[in-house]
């Protein structure tokens, strides 16, 4: 900025802009406003009213007005408490294998950046069942499952049906989701900075803490909850790789909304789902971003 | 026996799960009904099938030789299916459209009946010509309009069903649907290591905490109910509350001690030996049975019954091409083409005619074509959806596997 | 995405590879502990091999995919039977799987363009927004990750169904389930995703570069593509791929959503469970991976040449071999 002063004269900071703000604004978000109207809000609609509904005569929905359904939503509440179990345990695991890595690809990786970076999800474009299935062949009797039990003597031991399995399945599944997000801060972040914190002594820790935390806390924030709440909806993977033996929140509404066919209560319940989701990541990022000086300002 | 009776007769018995004595003794009457039918007033356009009836088999390279009423008919250059995947044997598929000139077969797939029925639900109309729910959706899938009646006339080959499978009571006019293919759900046994002689439900249900952590069950309420049902004699539809809590009783003995509640690899674990007993249909067990190093499998019927399941041709409600429709069922129950697609899916026929084109060694297949005793204590299953204890059980019983 | 180097270069930054190599020299007279080199080693030596292992995880399931793909066996994909190529035959004529595949690679090409597009829109114009529209818009955004995809899926066939009730006859349109209801379904989860992802790459970012641009005369469109954009690139395409992958992934919502003749991949394989999956899809995931690896490497090999054929270095490069040199 020292370069700018002498040689130039004074020019207005603000510079002159071919549109007025609000209309720039408007184009900008009106796209992605449209679809939430659209294809969120609307749909949503249709669930809530569903919920105070009545269960059709074959199943489905028939007009109606009655809160039982709301009621029921409360009943057969474990399977919400196991699936907060797995979500938490998931994004930590997550998280832990992620940190890492975006920082090797982030700092380390060079102009090969981008390849690292596509690599972690030209897995993903295989078909979802038969990797799966895959890990059924890796982790079962005939592979890892078989050896340690062969190696350590116990016939019965198994990986698949154990909340092991469902973890390693999770981790899979979710991985680029929180890598991803970590990544696109870390590679913004100017390794000068890291350079000249160390030159004016701080130790590895200390320039972690205070320089690259601030940094990617953004990216860990999305990352976690990129993967935390689309794994409280999980249920396939846990009824493949733990064999049905481990009962979500997912499997009981798609047993309600397919099986059961008794769509009022399975909306009634997800809107409970829905809104306690809602309260609780309001409340986490509020906590999360507490210390943080947030002036959202205007890149363009 | 008056017209009356006749239709009382028919109502009654579909209000009641038929056996298979009830299959020969509908037969019988059926013959007569089809006879008063074709003779009686307002027949006409019945008459007229009547030659055609008599001369139903096809030669599969003729030239549209289905029928007289199909050659009146133009037949779409296109066909849409819905169906279950990998449902029709693609050499058929071929052939068809051969034949008929159909340049389009849209094969679109479905997992489950569940699937199917909420995509209809949701208001998916106008999409597919054809489709193959299981039977016990036909009477919701008619009752809620997604589907429409038959167009008998142009699908001659209709009469080649046997009448066992006629005037059933998701379908007493046989006019919604054309029957598929049918089986059964039964137990799957390891037996070099189970070595007992199970024979029946109630045994599976004693034998269960011996052999604990070792059994499979598929995941469809509807079957797993048969189970507790059959085993303490009552009929697998049950709606009473008593009988459903003492099904309810078993299930819950037998949860902790079932290794996963699996509908698509359960031949998967049988094979590996993770599971030894199970709960299951005839997928994936038969070749096991063919396998040398897996030979021990054995699929057995329960003697204290079980229940047998049938899959349906529906013709869809404002299906883009009819003609192309008919043209294909009619098709697909000639005899050669079932006896093709019996051996590639290996699920029975329900046509007699097509078991002269069948390998004897499927036809001696107990567990594929049941005999005529074991058959006497299928039950038909019904559309159960409606009765909310079941969902709670098997709610219940779903989230308590394994446990304890 | 090396691209963001740029920028940093072109803003000026002689004057920091200075002071690096400044600080580099400063660096040699402050030699670290032989302890803290050795640490410093180990934790090198930890990133990279973490990074290998969670590599091989990702792909151990894939190359037993790829070798499952030639097995002999006629039904259960895990049952070895021996070597053959006829699953690759199978697949190359077989018109149901071809149009799955083709099907998947439309939807998931169109989603992630307008979720890329309109995400990264979003998220510059939610900078600009006041706070009574940026609350309830931010909601939204976390409602649409938060919503079961069954919920969802069913509420917008429902949604779609009564709309085109009522709208056909009204316009004499003829409006039915298809590709764009997929496509428009599949976008809405993920333009949220790359709002998030774009968001996190905008926080902090300042408007330094910016104001230079514009003290510089730039227009407001040329700083734009000049100057932010290449910033953001990273951000954006991370988004692009995601959306891809979660959209040529996807079952339940295409499952609901979809038409006569618009089954996907993942449809196609869901509906062959029950029969049992056969090697066949195996195949189709291997040619697809081959298909993709290769352009990849294509990619990456034409890149690499392109720079050195033009043999310019960046900045920041030079930095670095001089803090190497003087170090």
């Amino acid at each position: 900025m020292a370069t700018t002063s002498e040689a130039v004269p004074v020019r207005p900071t603000r510079p002159p802009r071919s549109f007025r703000s609000g209309a720039l604004t408007t184009l900008l978000v009106l796209p992605a406003s449209l679809w939430y109207l659209i294809l969120l809000v609307l749909p949503l609609a249709i669930v809530v009213v569903m919920s105070f509904g009545l269960q059709g005569k074959f199943g489905g929905y028939a007009p109606g007005f009655t809160l039982d359904n709301y009621a029921s939503a409360f009943e057969r509440l474990t399977p919400f408490t196991t699936s907060l179990i797995l979500a938490f345990a998931g994004t930590i695991l997550c998280l832990l294998a992620a940190l890492p890595m975006a920082y090797f690809i982030a700092t380390r990786a060079g102009s090969r950046k981008s390849l690292f970076i596509v690599l972690l999800v030209v897995p993903f474009w295989t078909s979802f069942l038969i990797r799966t299935y895959a890990w059924l062949t890796i982790l079962g009797p005939d592979g890892l499952g078989g050896f340690i039990g062969d190696a350590i003597g116990d016939s019965s031991f198994r990986i698949l049906g154990t909340p092991w399995a469902v973890l390693i399945g999770v981790v899979y599944g979710y991985l680029p989701l929180m890598i991803f997000p970590i990544y696109v801060t870390l590679e913004r972040m100017d390794r000068t900075l890291v350079e000249a914190s160390k030159d004016l002594g701080a130790g590895r820790w200390s320039t972690f803490r205070q320089i690259t935390l601030p940094i990617i806390l953004p990216g860990l924030i999305t990352g976690s909850i990129l993967v935390f709440i689309p794994l409280m909806g999980e249920y396939v993977i846990p009824a493949i790789l733990g064999y049905g033996r481990v009962f979500l929140v997912g499997n009981q509404l798609v047993l309600q909304f397919l099986e059961s066919r008794n769509w009022p209560e399975g909306a009634a319940r997800a809107v409970v789902l829905i809104l306690i989701m809602l309260v609780s990541i309001i409340f986490y990022l509020w906590f999360a971003n507490r210390g943080r000086k947030t002036r959202e300002v205007s890149v363009i | 026996m008056t017209d009356q009776d006749l239709d009382q007769t028919i109502r009654r018995m579909a209000q009641t799960p038929l056996s298979r004595r009830g299959f020969l003794w509908a037969s019988g009457l059926s013959a007569s009904a089809a006879f008063l039918a074709a003779c009686g007033p307002g027949a006409s356009s019945s008459a007229s099938t009547a030659p055609s009836a008599a001369a139903p088999s096809t030669e599969g390279s003729e030239a549209p030789s289905a029928s007289p009423s199909a050659e009146a008919v133009v037949v779409e250059k296109e066909l849409l299916m819905y169906n279950w995947g990998d449902y029709v044997d693609p050499d058929n598929m071929k052939a068809f459209q051969e034949q008929f000139g159909v340049e389009k077969f849209t094969y679109d797939t479905f997992a489950s009946n569940d699937e199917m029925m909420a995509k209809f639900q949701g208001g998916a109309k106008g999409q597919w010509d054809i489709s193959a729910p299981t039977a016990n959706f036909v009477p919701a899938m008619r009752d809620q309009g997604f589907i429409q009646k038959l167009d008998l006339p142009h699908v001659p080959n209709a009469s080649l069903i046997d009448s066992a499978f006629k005037k059933q009571w998701w379908d007493p006019t046989d006019e919604w649907q054309l029957p598929k293919d049918w089986g059964t759900t039964g137990i799957t046994l390891r037996t070099k290591v189970v070595k007992e002689d199970v024979k029946t439900w109630k045994q599976f249900f004693e034998l269960a905490p011996k052999y604990t952590g070792k059994i499979v069950v598929v995941d469809s309420p509807d079957d797993v109910f048969v189970a507790p049902l059959k085993a303490l004699g009552y009929s697998l539809n049950s709606a009473d509350p008593k009988e459903l809590e003492e099904a309810r009783g078993l299930l819950m003995g037998l949860a902790p001690h079932v290794l996963a509640l699996d509908s698509d690899q359960y031949n998967t674990k049988i094979a590996t030996e993770e599971a030894v007993m199970g709960l299951t249909w005839t997928g994936g067990i038969l070749e096991l049975r063919d396998d040398p190093k897996t030979a021990d499998t054995v699929y057995l019927i329960p003697e204290d019954g079980t229940v047998f399941w049938m899959d349906t041709w529906v013709v869809l409600a404002d299906a883009p091409h009819p003609n192309a429709a008919n043209a294909f069922l009619n098709f697909i129950l000639t005899p050669e083409v079932q006896a093709k697609e019996t051996m590639t899916n290996q699920y029975a026929t329900c046509s007699s005619a097509a078991k002269a084109f069948i390998d004897p060694k499927m036809l001696a297949d107990p567990a594929i074509f049941v005999p005529d005793d074991v058959l006497a204590k299928l039950e038909g299953q019904k559309d159960n959806s409606g009765i909310k204890q079941r969902a709670e059980i098997y709610e219940e019983f779903k989230s308590k596997i394994g446990q304890g | 995405m090396s691209a963001s180097a740029e920028p940093k270069a072109a803003s000026g930054l002689p004057a920091v590879a200075g002071a690096a190599g400044a600080a580099g020299a400063a660096e040699a007279a402050r030699r670290p502990t032989p302890a803290r080199e050795r640490f410093g080693t180990l934790v090198e030596g930890w990133l990279r091999g973490h990074t290998i292992l969670i590599y091989l995880f990702l792909y151990i399931p894939i190359i037993v995919v790829v070798i499952f793909s030639f097995n002999a066996t006629n039904r259960r994909v895990t049952d070895w039977q021996g070597f053959s190529l006829k699953w690759y035959a199978s697949v190359l004529s077989d018109k149901v799987v071809q149009s799955a595949l083709a099907n998947s690679l439309i939807v998931a090409t169109s989603t992630a363009i307008i979720s890329a597009v309109f995400g990264t829109m979003a998220a510059l114009g939610l900078q600009r927004a006041p706070k009574w529209f940026r609350r309830p818009f931010e909601a939204l955004t976390f409602v649409s990750i938060i919503v079961p995809e069954i919920v969802i899926a069913l509420a917008s066939l429902v949604f779609f169904s009564s709309s085109f009730d009522i709208l056909n006859p009204i316009f004499g349109l003829k409006l039915k389930l298809g590709f764009p209801t997929i496509i428009a379904a599949h976008a809405l989860f993920n333009i949220s995703l790359v709002m998030l992802l774009v968001r996190a790459r905008l926080s902090g970012m300042d408007r330094t570069h910016v104001e230079a641009s514009y003290d510089l005369f730039a227009t407001p469109w040329r700083t734009f593509w000049q100057i932010t954009f290449p910033q953001l690139l990273p951000a954006v395409v991370a988004g692009f791929l995601l959306s891809f992958t979660f959209s040529f992934d996807d079952y339940v919502i295409t499952t609901f959503v979809s038409g006569a003749g618009s089954t996907t991949l993942p449809l196609y394989v869901f509906g062959t469970i029950r029969k049992g999956v056969t090697p066949a899809t195996n195949a189709v995931a291997a040619v697809m991976l081959l298909i993709t690896l290769t352009i990849l490497v294509v990619g990456q090999l034409v890149v690499a040449r392109n720079a050195r054929r033009a043999g310019g270095r960046s900045a920041a490069t030079v930095a670095e071999m001089i803090t190497e040199q003087s170090g």
